[in-house]
């Protein structure tokens, strides 16, 4: 049908969602956009993303706080890490964008904290996958749960918005979930 | 009647190519069509899929790029 509508490379994923091993994301297409709305400029959205990657880093360091042995521990703190370097990149181009120079404690003030990335709240995280978290292969299966949700919110946000820059700007995180994601399954085919 | 929107055949790719080709484009340079049902949707979807149920298709393929290589399942 696409094909002949003028779409010049279309491909069927054959075995659909059945035969697709990769992590999956789960819950409607309105899941987490409202976080997103009336927030489309590309400082606001800046703003939301840098909120969402905190709410996930606090997420994995209580985690490592319960965590029954080092290893998982030491595995969630360095998965949270992973996202103050996320923050750390939205802030920048926060900066960069506004010419505010606005220093790190003032831009955190401004900005609410309100759910987890993928537009799920800590709770609902933790109910919806009951880890086990002794186990590393169960942590890094959260975490790649949570990351591919993360990568879904932001694709989803992407093609709603029509702002050029913020657009470019959602991109550019939801490529740095995506490497995520990728170093978290070398991670569990490593253990 | 265009047939050609009926006939014209699709490449395949098996979850491993689509996974690597996905990882090989930047986001949002490639649509990601999920064309099941929205039930089907909400309980499960690869990350990053725009949701078009297949008896909707025609009406809303104005929402796609044609430009763009699309995935579809």
């Amino acid at each position: 049908m696409l094909a002949g509508k003028g779409f010049k490379q279309v491909f069927n994923v054959s075995g659909g969602i059945n035969a697709w091993k990769s992590k999956t994301a789960i819950g409607p297409q309105d899941l987490g956009m409202d976080l997103f709305i009336g927030k489309e400029a590309p400082l606001d959205v800046l703003k939301v993303a840098y909120s969402l990657e905190q709410g996930l880093q606090e997420f994995y360091v209580t985690l490592a706080n319960k965590a029954g042995n080092e290893k998982v521990k030491d595995l969630f703190l360095k998965l949270s890490k992973i996202e103050v370097k996320h923050q750390i990149s939205i802030y920048t181009a926060y900066n960069r964008i506004s010419h505010e120079g606005i220093n790190k404690d003032e831009f955190e003030k401004i900005v609410e904290i309100s759910a987890l990335e993928g537009g799920l709240s800590t709770e609902e995280y933790m109910d919806l996958f009951k880890p086990d978290l002794n186990s590393e292969k169960e942590v890094i299966s959260l975490a790649m749960s949570i990351e591919a949700q993360a990568l879904d919110l932001y694709h989803r946000v992407s093609s709603k918005i029509s702002d050029s820059e913020s657009k470019a700007i959602v991109n550019k995180i939801a490529d740095e979930e995506k490497a995520h994601l990728a170093s978290l399954g070398k991670l569990m085919d490593s253990i | 009647m265009k047939w050609m929107q009926f006939l014209t055949p699709a490449k395949s790719f098996d979850y491993k190519e689509a996974d690597s080709y996905m990882a090989g484009h930047p986001s949002g340079a490639i649509t990601l069509l999920d064309v099941r049902q929205p039930s089907e949707y909400k309980e499960s979807h690869i990350p990053g899929a725009t949701l078009i149920p297949l008896p909707e298709l025609t009406d809303r393929i104005g929402e796609l790029d044609p430009e763009k290589p699309t995935l579809v399942y």
